[in-house]
């Protein structure tokens, strides 16, 4: 019995297992990241999509169908790596000297200076950037179907007020597109969480990777605690852990629509 | 815009200039008992984190260790992520031609195959069996040459998975180092055994590092040498592989 | 140009696994997803919560935790199930399990689209069928199946593209048996070669475009087929929604 509540009482004690409960701050922050990433890439794509200059129409809707039309784990793996191959290009065309580019001999970075350490917290950053990038394209075409929903009188009353096509834009379109977006924004919000599963493979030791080291089967004392394969457990965990976040996510967002929606005809909903 | 890219690009530069001056960043694999692995803190402990401490003292440089999956432990030392890697990688004239190895700090040691106890397989006339292996190792390369003919070879991420499914019986044998595998078999309560002959491979274990920091080459060998020559290295191989060895005294 | 049209030629064979997988598991997917729809709407409590709760729970979590889960689980399975019965080599190859979670997967997501569409079947047209006789099989076969399948056409549509393209991550977390590698796979053993990330990556993502346009058409002919007795049948759009 003891015994028992010494082994259970280990999981909260046990470095390795408080390091795992730690990890969850990554998978958290490249939600809520990549999540504000998300609608701001979306802004700015449905934006771009409904300019009046056609190559910004083109830009916005090339970006938003191409993104979307690869699987999210390719741009996920991507992203990162273009970002920083073309940051070591820009670091090589100031810092790299003819005699420095000859002596390299590795096939990348151009020359030694030009080499940029990527650590966790960078690839964290570039993880809810690219995050952002491949969601915002789905937030893209929510955003421009809701711009497109609110009612033509509401702008049309908002000219006749004297206001300038800006302040129609932020004071009136915007504010109202929400009620419409949000149904939309809430799906956005699910994949981005799911997709944030996937970020041990940008060398971020987050849940996932923890789960499958302290599962994995231990021989030697040493080590840790000796058993066999338990991974299947730890795994569980996760997979509930992330039904309730889905739980969550869902509860907050019906709150947040019954607030956006105070003071707008129910058929709008 | 374009001045203020530059002054921060040429930040950023000097900021890694002068981190990379102060400390060597050494990378380990974390999932590779007794050589590396996370210990109850969650940190990098094992063989070769305390040989990176001696080594380090030695050359009066600062280090830290940080962790990398294995498959990609290669490409993110040339691609600058960290300076040396010391995750139990054998020096082959195939990685050679990649990265620059220290000498070895651990002596040649035979690749070995294991199974489960009584399961009367025969490796010398190995035949459609279910061969595990770490991917991107020397036994990898080792059994998709030889083995993969007539057997079918699986190759996991990480040694301990290969494990796990060789201790569920989804493979027949798994071929890694004897070094690895050694306290396997001995604190499995006779679950597995070694099985056939010990295959030899390798030169031993050494530092990768890229080829370019000749300087930090030369410091990491010096170190090693007078570590060799103490006889902190057999200790240190004395203390993480329960006195069996192989040691580098005679 | 040569470089890149050999880059082709190579990722050739590697498609080939992504597309088994996603053609494997879109049938078994869809026979699922109708039986859970149903069983969703059932007026048995017991057979509607356990499929709520399915769909619920596989929509929730991430396919990458869904396919370490079922691995590790059927693993530790294999001594004491699979080895007695002689099938462990099959239910642990990932070729097997891979398409097996797929299809526990994409069944959750198809059977919400189907229950959208089944919630969606005009009344009208149920009670015109029961008012002629029609027994409940009747009504399903005839007047319940052919509207719900118009309805959720486009929406599944997009859900069989989304299980294409999660085909990408299998084999970032199954074994990788011999020479057995998908696009993804060989994308990143290539860029492990030479660093070219602009030129592996583009490829890969090129055939993923390519097999989702092929997709598209072909459940875009069957949309027209189905819509055929309509004045003007609406062509489908590349790009509906994509939201899953």
């Amino acid at each position: 019995m003891m015994d028992d509540i010494a082994f259970w009482l280990g999981y909260l004690t046990n470095g390795k297992h408080l390091t795992w409960y730690a990890s969850f701050q990554f998978t958290i922050f490249a939600a809520l990241a990549g999540g504000g990433l998300a609608v701001v890439f979306g802004l700015i794509g449905a934006t771009l999509k409904n300019s009046r200059f056609w190559p910004l129409r083109l830009i916005g809707s090339i970006y938003s169908s191409i993104v979307r039309g690869v699987p999210d784990v390719l741009f996920f793996l991507f992203f990162p790596l273009a970002f920083e191959q073309g940051v070591e290009w820009l670091m090589a065309t100031q810092l790299c000297t003819p005699e420095t580019l000859a002596a390299q001999s590795a096939a990348w970075p151009p020359c030694k200076d030009a080499n940029w350490f990527l650590g966790t917290p960078e690839y964290l950053i570039l993880a809810s950037v690219s995050l952002g990038l491949v969601y915002g394209a789905f937030a893209t075409n929510v955003i421009h179907g809701a711009l497109r929903s609110v009612p033509k009188g509401q702008l049309e009353a908002a000219r006749a007020y004297g206001m300038s096509a800006r302040q129609v834009l932020w004071r009136i379109h915007i504010r109202q597109m929400w009620i419409y977006a949000l149904p939309g924004l809430s799906n956005v919000w699910m994949l981005i969480v799911k997709a944030t599963s996937l970020l041990s493979l940008l060398q971020i030791a987050d849940i996932v990777l923890w789960a499958d080291r302290l599962g994995a089967p231990n021989f030697l004392p040493t080590v840790g605690l000796v058993h066999e394969d338990w991974r299947w457990r730890y795994y569980l965990v996760l997979f509930v852990f992330y039904i309730l976040v889905t739980l969550v996510s869902e509860r907050a967002f019906g709150a947040l629509m019954r607030r956006a929606g105070r003071g707008i005809l129910s058929e709008a909903r | 815009m374009k001045k203020f890219l530059l002054t921060a690009v040429a930040l950023m530069a000097l900021g890694t200039a002068t981190q990379a001056q102060e400390t060597v960043r050494i990378a380990t694999e974390g999932a590779y008992a007794p050589w590396n692995f996370l210990d109850d803190a969650g940190k990098p402990a094992g063989f070769e984190i305390d040989l990176a401490a001696a080594i380090c003292a030695k050359a009066e440089i600062t280090c830290e260790v940080i962790t990398n999956d294995w498959d990609s432990i290669i490409p993110n030392l040339l691609a600058g992520n960290y300076d040396v890697i010391m995750a139990g990688m054998s020096i082959t004239d195939e990685r050679l031609e990649t990265i620059d190895f220290t000498q070895n700090y651990f002596p040649p040691d035979p690749s070995r195959f294991i199974a489960p106890s009584g399961a009367g397989i025969d490796i010398a006339t190995l035949e459609g069996k279910r061969v595990g292996v770490q991917g991107g190792t020397i036994q990898a390369a080792y059994a998709e040459a030889n083995l993969a003919g007539k057997n079918t070879v699986v190759s996991f991420g990480t040694a301990d998975q290969a494990m796990a499914d060789l201790g569920a019986g989804n493979l027949d044998t798994i071929l890694a180092d004897g070094a690895y595998l050694e306290p396997v078999v001995s604190a499995s309560g006779g679950a597995f055994e070694f099985v056939g002959d010990d295959v030899m491979i390798g030169n031993g274990v050494g530092a990768g590092l890229r080829k370019d920091e000749a300087e930090l080459k030369t410091k990491f060998d010096d170190a090693l040498t007078a570590l060799k020559k103490d006889g902190t290295l057999d200790g240190l191989i004395a203390k993480w592989f329960d006195g069996r060895g192989p040691y580098f005294a005679e | 140009m040569e470089r890149f049209l050999a880059e082709l030629a190579l990722f050739a064979p590697a498609v080939v696994f992504n597309v088994y997988f996603a053609a494997a598991s879109v049938p078994l997917g869809f026979v699922m997803a109708v039986f859970l729809a149903l069983g969703k709407n059932s007026a048995n409590p017991l057979i509607s919560r356990l499929s709520r709760g399915y769909i619920y729970a596989f929509r929730g979590s991430p396919l990458f935790i869904q396919f370490f889960m079922v691995y590790s689980l059927a693993l530790s399975f294999n001594v004491s199930l699979w080895k007695p019965m002689g099938i462990s080599w099959f239910v642990l190859h990932p070729l097997f399990i891979g398409p097996l979670v797929l299809v526990l997967n994409t069944a959750a997501y198809t059977a919400e689209i189907f229950y959208g569409a089944l919630r969606a079947v005009p009344r009208g047209e149920i009670e015109a069928a029961r008012a002629y006789g029609m027994s409940q099989r009747q009504q399903f076969r005839h007047v319940i199946w052919p509207n719900l399948i118009r309805l959720a056409w486009p929406a599944y549509t997009n859900e069989v593209v989304f299980l294409f393209h999660a085909t990408a991550i299998v084999y970032f977390a199954l074994p990788v048996i011999g020479q057995q590698k998908d696009l993804m796979i060989t994308a990143k053993e290539l860029f492990e070669r030479d660093y070219n990330a602009f030129l592996h990556f583009s490829v890969a993502a090129l055939y993923f475009l390519a097999v989702s346009l092929v997709v598209f058409f072909l459940f875009g002919l069957v949309y027209q087929r189905l819509m055929r007795h309509m004045p003007a049948a609406p062509g489908m759009r590349f790009a509906p929604k994509w939201i899953r």
